[in-house]
This record gives structure tokens, sequence and C-alpha cells, in this order.
């Protein structure tokens, strides 16, 4: 039951909770204290306790507090509610559920612990939990708006649409006064319903809702695009004509509008053969005589992405010819002088530089590429203008293209030296220095750019941006370099970085549907549902699959993990060498990175003190990734990047082949030949899937008695499918 | 609408006013209901009562509310089928699924671990 206290301690126990909430946790700590002196098994006050206890960062303490505090009081719903606080802030949300569902038996009136269950279970994406959760809500108090349009989200999400419109129809309906034309709430919520209706694929009714309900709705372009979309797809191709170019009339820079358009014009429907008609027919006259009028004015103007702009014509072969032989014509113009180009501009060679800059890149683009002919371009460009950081930056790419990779670094960071205003080039300096290995020197040029105040320096703060194309790439070099610490600990860090994106959609599960921005918010959803998909997750997952292997394959006797496996002969003697040279190098960058910041220190801890009990940030156990290397279970730290991998990205093959070398070292064969099955389907042919399919076969002619009778008949029949096999 | 930037209630870890809305109804003296309600004006939760209160038919909500009941619980029937709990174990193990998912595959598929594992197997995309 309930402790009671008396009602001074009862007073102090309220402060305890302002003191928490104020965030003021040594007072808060200090008042809780007086209380237990006298009750000293008040299960409330333990929790409150163990509360403020997490908030400062000793979370094994909080939880040991928590649980004392519940067996003493078990029927207290704040104790409860506090072991799913505590749950929450540690990321246990499955746990954190049954705690809140249990503080809710308890109290079945708080809104609050409702409220906190909800976001959990949409949290999880518990559809049926949150439908129930958000009924109750619904219940308690069905004037509010927000709470009808919470339990529509609830079906939509779940996939019940025509409950979901239900909802919002009888919300609509019961209304008495007519909304606002500036509501915007109301607007939001009309236009949701809309895509409701569409997503149940009655887009005739749409239109008609969108035509009728939706036309005074705020977001004015939706209504427009939604609308030449419907026409589109009911087939009415005059009257989509027309919504898509008053659409670019507004915006005529959209390409999705000319998309839009040319679809509606009928274009496509003979798109091939009529173009294909034009190329060979009409011998590119046309095209020519535009394309020329087109280059001689870039080239004038001296615009340096010209190229960028028409490389997507390359992809049919007359064009290709074209395009180059009119920036030489223009060249050989210039020199005849034939034509009198308008000397007042006064600029003539920034013609030249440009038509040179094109073929440059002409002759490096990997349709047209000749790179001695490249190189001979920009050399001649960057005789004309030696300071040009463009001109420079191709110089670097043409380089790394014929696989010079320390000339290429060293172009490109010629480049960046010419313009240190500009983040891209800077990025891009970087890159190509880790591209050679050159981890610490890319890092110190990636701090020209990050702010200077950060703790720890410029990879911190990199960390913090979650700048994840440096993090790979710094990765990569530094499996290249032998060590697997850091490159692990790299990694893991874009893992943590995607763990965060996902985690950073619990705010808006109340705060989209308070501010009324449903439509957002169910693409915010669907966005994070696919949030692995993403090329950057599974580019460092593979890495770190990849690598976990050959760690379980070669284990290491280093505890770093920088020495290298036993390879034979000097080559090893060699790389040992480099690989301990690069030790020694990330200690001293690691030791300057801590003198920097204890340097920097002092300010910062002063301004921290001020407050009480904010935590400083949490300290990194294991900064080079040593723990990381020496983990005994490489396989199965792997999982943890291996799964997501298979699931958000199963038709990359690369994946599915990772993922048969570790569940087949594993021996968990069903699962290997599920990826074996998978890289079949998506190429057949492929040398790996022969290769893959035999061993797995090698490996189950010894193994098969072991495993168990059923496994052993799915095994027979799916593996006879398999080529190769 | 500079203030739609941030949510006002973001606070790392548990929100603020967890606790304090159950204690709301303790309140015994005046003067710790205006704390009380001070404290709650400071959560920006507390936007759902300051909404503005808009004209609604109490009587058509009622109405609403109760043909709703009955919709929400209707869920589909399930087929009852028994599963061997070593088949369950069997799935957990071969193919790494939680239990709930290795259950579901297995009453997806009559029970039958055989036919489950199957289906598992095949690329599905």
């Amino acid at each position: 039951m309930p402790q009671t206290l008396s009602t001074r301690e009862a007073n102090l126990f309220r402060t305890v909770i302002r003191y928490y909430e104020d965030k003021q946790y040594k007072r808060g700590l200090k008042a809780a204290e007086q209380i237990l002196k006298r009750n000293p098994k008040h299960g409330d006050t333990m929790s409150m306790k163990a509360l403020i206890l997490n908030a400062q960062g000793k979370t094994e303490e909080a939880f040991a507090l928590a649980k004392e505090a519940l067996t003493i009081d078990m029927k207290s719903y704040i104790c409860w509610h506090v072991y799913g606080i505590l749950y929450r802030t540690n990321k246990n949300f499955d746990e954190a559920i049954k705690a809140y569902k249990f503080a809710l038996k308890l109290e079945p009136d708080s809104h609050q612990i409702q409220r906190d269950l909800a976001v959990l279970q949409i949290q999880m994406r518990d559809y049926q939990g949150y439908i129930q959760s958000r009924l109750a809500m619904l219940k308690a108090r069905p004037q509010l708006r927000q709470n009808w349009t919470a339990l529509a989200i609830a079906y939509h999400l779940d996939g019940n649409l025509r409950q979901a419109e239900n909802i919002l129809t009888t919300y609509e309906k019961s209304v008495t006064t007519t909304p606002l034309r500036t509501d915007f709430e109301n607007s939001e919520a009309l236009l949701y319903k809309n895509t409701i209706i569409a997503e149940m694929g009655d887009i005739e009714r749409a239109l008609e809702h969108l035509e009728t309900d939706c036309k005074n709705c705020l977001d004015r372009l939706a209504v427009m695009e939604l609308r030449a979309r419907y026409l589109a797809q009911l087939g009415r191709k005059q009257e989509a004509a027309k919504a898509y170019r008053a659409l670019l009339d507004r915006n005529p820079e959209h390409p999705e509008y000319y998309k839009g358009l040319i679809n509606s014009l009928g274009i496509p429907a003979v798109a091939e053969a009529a173009q294909k008609a034009v190329y060979d027919e009409v011998p590119g006259d046309f095209f020519r005589s535009t394309a020329k009028e087109y280059l001689t004015l870039m080239f004038d103007k001296g615009v340096p992405s010209t190229f960028a702009n028409v490389k997507h014509l390359y992809s049919d072969a007359s064009k290709k010819d074209i395009l180059p032989a009119l920036a030489r014509e223009y060249l050989e113009e210039l020199r005849g002088g034939s034509v009198a180009r308008d000397q007042a501009n006064g600029d003539s060679s920034k013609g030249e530089g440009a038509a040179l800059y094109f073929l440059a890149q002409h002759y490096d683009y990997y349709l047209s590429r000749d790179l001695a002919r490249a190189m001979e371009y920009v050399e001649k460009a960057i005789e004309l203008d030696p300071k040009s950081v463009d001109f420079h930056m191709t110089r670097a790419r043409i380089f790394k293209h014929q696989g010079e990779i320390a000339r290429a670094a060293e172009a490109m960071d010629h480049a960046r030296s010419l313009d240190t205003k500009d983040r891209y080039i800077n990025s891009k300096a970087a890159k190509y220095q880790l591209r050679n290995n050159e981890n610490e020197k890319a890092l110190a040029t990636m701090g020209l750019f990050t702010r200077a105040e950060t703790v720890g320096g410029p990879l911190a703060d990199l960390v913090d941006m979650q700048c994840v194309w440096f993090l790979t790439e710094d990765g990569e070099a530094w499996q290249r370099r032998g060590n697997l610490g850091l490159a692990l600990k790299r990694y893991h860090t874009v893992f943590n970085i995607f763990d965060t994106w996902q985690e950073d959609q619990f705010d808006f599960h109340s705060f989209s549907l308070r501010k009324g921005q449903i439509r957002a918010y169910i693409d915010l959803i669907r966005w994070e549902d696919r949030l692995r998909e993403h090329p950057f997750y599974f580019r460092a997952a593979l890495n770190a699959v990849n690598l976990y292997l050959s760690m379980h394959d070669k284990p290491q006797n280093g505890t770093n993990g920088v020495e290298a496996g036993q390879a034979n002969g000097e080559d090893a003697a060699e790389r040992k060498k480099a690989a301990k040279k690069a030790k020694k190098e990330a200690q001293k960058a690691e030791r300057e990175a801590a003198e920097k910041a204890a340097k920097q220190d002092p300010n910062k801890a002063g301004a921290q003190k001020g407050k009480d009990g904010e935590e400083a940030k949490k300290k990194d156990e294991d900064p080079n990734g040593v723990k990381l290397a020496a983990t005994t279970d490489p396989l199965g730290d792997a999982m943890k990047f291996l799964w997501p991998l298979l699931q958000f990205s199963p038709r990359n093959i690369e994946g599915q082949f990772a993922g048969f070398e570790v569940f087949v070292r594993r021996k968990k064969y069903l699962l290997a030949l599920r990826c074996l099955k998978a890289a079949v389907a998506i190429d057949r042919g492929h040398t790996r899937v022969l290769e893959q399919a035999a061993r797995l076969r090698k490996v189950l002619d010894g193994a098969m008695d072991s495993l168990a009778p059923k496994v052993k008949g799915v095994i027979e029949t799916e593996l006879a499918e398999v080529p190769g096999a | 609408m500079a203030e739609d930037r941030q949510p006002a209630d973001i606070v790392e870890g548990a929100t603020t006013g967890d606790v304090e809305d159950e204690v709301q109804p303790t309140a015994k003296s005046a003067e710790d209901r205006k704390a009380a309600a001070a404290l709650s004006k400071l959560d920006a939760h507390g936007d759902d009562e300051t909404a503005p209160a808009r004209e609604v038919d109490q009587e058509a909500v009622k109405n609403a509310m109760s043909a709703l009941g009955d919709g929400a619980v209707k869920k589909e029937v399930k087929k009852a089928v028994k599963v061997d709990a070593a088949d369950v174990n069997l799935l957990v193990d071969e193919l790494e699924l939680p239990k709930a998912k290795a259950t579901e595959l297995l009453k997806a598929h009559d029970g039958d671990a055989v036919k489950a594992m199957r289906a598992y197997l095949q690329p599905d995309f």
C-alpha cells in the first residue's frame, strides 16, 4: 500500500520532485535524504532518489535503488513509473513499456503515464498497443482534436486506412462551428485525410475531396501538386498538363513538374521510337546547332559546371562525340581569331580555359576516358589560369583515376590551398588524404573548418556533427593501415549515429501532433522505418562485417589488433613496422588532442560549475577501439551490423555474400543458405555464388549428421535448387 | 513561427513533469495547488489544456465515441494453431529469430516446422 508521510515530509517530497524537474540534483538528493532519514523504507522517495541518481549518470546505482524501492512498495505507481523512466533513458524500451503498463494499471487515470506509454509504443512500432493507448486517451478527452487525429494516425500506420479516415470524419462531423480559414491544424488535418484517401487507391474520390474540402487549405502548393498528380493518375491528361503548367509558373526550376508535364502531354508513349528516329534520321544537326549555341554561351561566360550540366547526354553515343568536337571547334575559332569576340569583355582567356577544362573533364569521364589526354588538357588550362581551384581539383581527380593516390592527394591539397575559405574543396582534400592513408593529415585538414571550442578536437566535433562520410573513410584508411581498433571504432561510431537518428524521432510523436503537422510526421515515420537502407549505413556496416570476418580467420596476437597476422617474410615485417608506426602516430595524435582539450578545459569547467549537477560529457572509455579489437567473438560482434544489412538492403549481393560467410563460420547453415538463395536471385551467374554453393555443399557433407532431422530435410531440398551445389 | 523550431518539451531523458502530474490530485493545501498549477504551466504538455477550446457538439462526440468502442477492439480471429515448443526452439536456434517471431512463423505455416523454415529461406524481395 502507498506509504503515508507526515505533512512536513509530504511537502519535502514535493520539493524533491521540483528540484528534479529544475535539474537541481544535489539539492534534490539532500531533500530526499532528509525524508529517508525518518522513513528509510519510503518507496516513492527512494524512487525519486533513483531518478536523480540516474540523471547524474549513476545508472547502476539508480537501477539498484529503484528495484529496492519496488520490492518495498509494489503497489506504488510512482515506483513503477520511475522504473519505466529508468529503462527508457537507458533505451531499453521493451522493459520500459512493461513498467509503464504496470504503473498505468495501478493508476489508470494518469494522463502522464498514458502519454509516456503511447509514445514508447509508437516508437517501438507496437501499433496494436498504440491504438489501445490512443483510444483510451481519446475517451479521456474527446474534445481535443489532436486526440482524434492521433487515433487516426494509429490506425493509418497499422494499415487500417478505412478506420483512419472514419475517425477523422467522425470528428469533423462533431464540430458545430465552421473552423476558421486560418486554422492551420484544421487545414493540415484535411490534407492528411486526403492523402489517406489517395493511399486507399481511390484517386477519384481523393480528387473530389481535394477540390471541395481542401480548396481553402493553407498549403496551396501541396493542393496544387496533389491535384496535378491525381489528374495524371486518372488519365485526365489535358487537365493534368494545365495543372503542371500552373506549377511551373510558380517554380520553373523544379524538374518534377517538367516530368509531370511531359508525361501528361503523352510524349513518353512514343518516346523511345521517336528519340531513336530523331537521332538516326536527323543526324544530330538540330542537336549540334543547339548544343553549339549553348556551349559557346557557357564557355564565353567561363561557367565551370558546363560539363557537369551536359554529361547526362553521354549515354547517347552520337552526342558523346558531338560535344567534345564542338569544344574543340570553339578552341580553334578562338585561336584562329575568326570570330572577333568582343574584347571589351577583356577576358578572352576565360572562354579558352573553360573549353580546355571541359575537354579535360571529357577525357576524365568514365564513358569517354583517356587519362593522358585529360591530363594534357588540364595542364593547358592550368597554364592559362594557375590559380583556378577547379582546374587543380580536376587534375587531382585525374591522378586518382590513374591510380596515383599520393599525387592525387598532393594535388588536391594544392587546390585547397588556393581557396582556404571553401569548405567543399577542404573536404575534398581531406578525403583524398584519407585515400592516401594520411589519417592525421586529413584530420588536421578537416580541423580547419571544425568548431575550435569543441572539447576533444576536430574529431569530437566531426562525431558531434555526424560527419558520416569522414568517419567511414577514416575507418577504411585505418583498416588499410592495419589499425583494426580505430577502424572498428569508426564503424561503430557510424552505427551509433544511425541509432541516434532513429531515436531522434522520439520527440516528434508528441510534438508533431501538437503542431498538427501530420503529413510531415507520417513521412518521418516512414523514413525512419527505412533508415538503414541508406548507402552510408551499408558501406560502414559491410566494412565492419568483413573486418570482423578477417579477424575471425586470422586471430590477432597484439592486444590492439595492430599487429598483422602471420603473413610470410619481409612483407609481414614491413607491415608490422608500418602498423607500429601507425600506432605510435595515433597515440601521438591522441595525446596532442588530449593536451589541447586540457588547455581548453578550464574555461569550460568553470562555465559548467555554475549549474548544479550538470553532468560533464560522458568520457569515451575506449577512444582507440582497443577493446573493440580485442574481442574474442568477432563473428558475434558482426551480427549487430549484419542483421540490418540483410533486412534493409537485401538486394545488394555484397551484403548477402558477407552474410553467408558469417553464417557458415557460425555453423548456422539455414541462414547461410538463405543468403546464398538471395544471392542466386540477384545474380545467378556470379562466380562467388557458385563458389559459395560448392563450399556449402562441402561443409554440409561433413556436418549433415549433426543436424536436426527437420533441418536436414529442409537443407537437402533447398540446396538442390541452388546452381553449383 | 520561430517557436516551432524546437519542441519546448524536449528534455534529455525523462520529460519534465512526469511525476508532478501525479502529485497534483494529492495536493491538499491551497498553496500546494497553486505551486502545482504553476509547475504544470512550466510543462509544455500543458498545451493540451490551454489549446483554444473548439466548439464541439458533446452529444455527437458521445455518439461517435460509443460507435468507436467496438470498432477498436475488433481483432481478426486467429486460427488456433498448436505449436510444438520444440519446434519453436528449433527455429529460434537455427534462424536466430526472437521467440515471438518464431511462434508467429510456425503458426502461419500450421505449426509445420519444415514448411516454416523453407518459407523463411525464400528471398522476400
